[in-house]
């Protein structure tokens, strides 16, 4: 509304242009003032969904903290699991199968979906589509499905061993390392392929000393990811490992884990018995923060290196 | 390395001399080793890849034909009684569906409402912990959502939040019958609690990603804040959104052990939200470790397996295709052999759609 273009003798009625300007401004007030209703109302809404989905989470934690604290005293972490009512109960053999069985998933998943996603990277066409495909869809598979594939293919034919079960993880986190390291080797510019090529040198080595190198982080952080995913999975676990009440460091044998150890506790009676599920699920649960964190800080340290 | 000369010795040396006609010549091959191996390297991945999704899939239909062909396309509607040799998935569909539905339709609003808030109204030093804090709950393991499901919220559904839902006036038919506690409802509830972080981490990411310029222009045309989010911002990240929430949807119908927890494990068809039922998922879990090996029953189990998959297939290929169908125009791709470009801004952990359309 910028140069009212006519002078008003207070005298004479007003001008129809003056009329208009102020019927204009009238309007333009009310609808700014609705307008500006409408985002209070859809502010305070967001602000109660905050709140509703703060709540469950912030007392879900808080919760697991003060149950699972008092669980953690005395050698919890490194005994062995005693019988209902005896002392020094600990889930040591459980986090020495968490630590075996994921540390060889992997090792099996990591090399198998980098070399899968520079296919996928380095021949864009049918083929690799369909593996994008096949990546999409297992990444969304339902993870007790991936634990009866293992039952099927290894315990029928080996009986129930901690490789099976890292065999099941393996099988869950290959996909979405197969998508993330794809994800992260997109984002290195054609200028960098193309620099790298010019100078002559052959293509494995520009993928190794430029590609890979440039990704690292974006491939760091999604395994890391991916594996904090496996480590609190329970499905592809218990249909494969069995459990054991001993420390087991050889994989071919059943083994325990940190999941299977919250499942089989929460559902007895026992107080001994929940007070372990809980104690157990506090240092899953720290553990897989600390591999989030980690995968941050990798992130963060790598970028740094490489800018 | 060839032992023909120490590294760096190749600037001054004579380049007709034969000796380093021979170093060229040695270089090349290497090269061209390097190069087998690497190809080599990139099909072997690919392969191990292909072939595990075929072992996958031949596997379970394998082990799944004997009740597959002993029930037919029956399998969709019937119930599930062992004792009368009937092993359909029926209840358990109904069940997966019911609760995955009370999930989204708890997670959707408030995930979406949360995001916003964080992404786009919040200040700053608010948002910014809040954000990091919904990350990390993104972590949180499905199986200590369920035990503390289990044991915290199993009792107050049963003394107080199913009783006071039944005195509800207008939702009777939703909510009647003995307030259990364990029971669809609760089920659903867990699985909210558990995709939440989910859906706000991703479609917060989708929505700072819209572009700066979108917003200034609305501003410029005297928008309010909030019209700029609900018309350029949402909008703009609606893709994202999609992606977050077919995800999360994916999530809440193949969670097992967590729902097998709190669903109370009844294989009678459902009559209200409270009574106690059970998911393809946690059917599967109760039921796998029973039946005997190469019995119909372990078959008949298998076969939920089967369809536990084809629904979170169709779900995730449903989602892609209305992804793709909300894709804008294609950039060109580069020729072949040279990596593409991202087209698309990348969601971590969304389905990937950037150039899936080969």
């Amino acid at each position: 509304m910028t140069g009212v273009p006519i002078a008003i003798e207070s005298s004479r009625p007003p001008l129809a242009a003056v009329v208009r300007r102020d019927l204009v401004r009238e309007t333009a007030r009310r609808s700014l003032a609705r307008r500006r209703l409408a985002g209070r109302v859809a502010t305070s809404l967001c602000t109660v969904a905050l709140c509703v989905s703060l709540v469950p989470l912030v007392a879900l934690i808080a919760y697991v903290v003060s149950r699972g604290l008092p669980a953690l005293s005395g050698g919890f972490l490194v005994h062995t699991p005693t019988p209902e009512g005896i002392p020094g109960n600990g889930i040591g053999n459980a986090i020495v199968g968490t630590l075996v069985i994921v540390g060889l998933a992997m090792a099996m998943a990591v090399p198998v979906g980098l070399a899968a996603s520079l296919f996928v990277v380095e021949r864009p066409g049918r083929l690799s589509g369909v593996l994008r495909f096949v990546a999409n869809v297992l990444t969304g598979a339902p993870s007790i499905a991936i634990g009866v594939f293992a039952y099927a293919v290894f315990v029928v034919n080996f009986g129930y061993s901690g490789l099976a079960g890292s065999f099941a993880l393996a099988v869950l986190m290959l996909p979405i390392m197969v998508r993330v390291n794809e994800e992260a080797m997109l984002t290195v510019p054609d200028d960098l392929w193309e620099a790298g090529l010019a100078l002559g040198s052959p293509r494995a080595r520009v993928v190794r000393s430029v590609v890979i190198r440039s990704a690292l982080p974006g491939i760091v952080t999604g395994n890391l990811l991916a594996m904090a995913r496996a480590i609190g999975e329970t499905a592809p676990l218990i249909f494969t490992i069995f459990g054991s009440q001993f420390f087991v460091f050889r994989p071919t044998s059943p083994m325990s884990a940190m999941p299977l150890t919250i499942y089989s506790n929460a559902t007895q009676a026992y107080p001994d018995a929940q007070q372990t599920a809980w104690g157990t699920a506090l240092v899953l649960m720290v553990l897989v923060v600390i591999l989030s964190i980690a995968a941050r800080m990798v992130a963060a340290h790598l970028n740094r290196k490489t800018r | 390395m060839s032992s023909l000369s120490a590294p760096g010795a190749f600037a001054g040396a004579d380049p007709w001399s034969p000796v380093s006609g021979v170093r060229e010549a040695l270089e090349r091959r290497r090269a061209r080793t390097h190069g087998r191996v690497y190809a080599l390297v990139r099909w072997a991945g690919a392969g191990i890849f292909a072939a595990l999704f075929v072992t996958l899939l031949v596997t379970l239909f394998d082990q799944a034909s004997a009740a597959l062909g002993h029930m037919g396309i029956s399998i969709l509607w019937t119930g599930w009684n062992p004792a009368r040799n009937q092993y359909g998935a029926g209840v358990f569909i109904v069940g997966t569906l019911l609760t995955t539905l009370v999930a989204l339709v708890i997670a959707v609003p408030v995930g979406i409402g949360t995001a916003v808030l964080l992404s786009e109204l919040a200040p700053r030093w608010i948002a910014a912990p809040l954000t990091l804090m919904v990350e990390f709950l993104a972590a949180v393991p499905s199986i200590v959502v369920g035990l503390w499901g289990l044991i915290v919220l199993t009792p107050l559904f049963a003394n107080h939040v199913e009783p006071f839902l039944k005195t509800v006036p207008g939702l009777n038919a939703l909510f009647h019958g003995p307030a259990y506690g364990a029971s669809l409802l609760l089920a659903g509830v867990v699985l909210a609690i558990m995709i939440l972080p989910t859906i706000v981490a991703l479609s917060r990411v989708a929505m700072s990603g819209v572009a700066l310029a979108d917003r200034e222009a609305g501003l410029a045309l005297g928008a309010t804040r909030w019209q700029v989010v609900s018309k350029a911002v949402v909008p703009g990240a609606r893709r994202g959104i999609r992606a977050s929430v077919t995800l999360a949807m994916g999530r809440a119908l193949g969670e097992a052990i967590a729902v097998a927890l709190v669903i109370g494990n009844n294989t009678s068809l459902p009559h209200s939200l409270l009574s106690p039922g059970a998911t393809l998922g946690s059917a599967i879990v109760n039921s796998f470790s029973e039946a005997n090996p190469g019995s119909l029953e372990k078959s008949g189990v298998v076969a939920l397996v089967v369809v536990l998959l084809a629904i979170s297939v169709l779900v995730n290929v449903g989602g892609q295709l209305l992804l793709r169908a909300h894709k804008p125009a294609a950039l060109p791709r580069g020729p072949v052999d040279q990596p593409a470009s991202p087209i698309a801004p990348v969601v971590p952990g969304a389905p990937n759609t950037a150039g899936a359309a080969t």
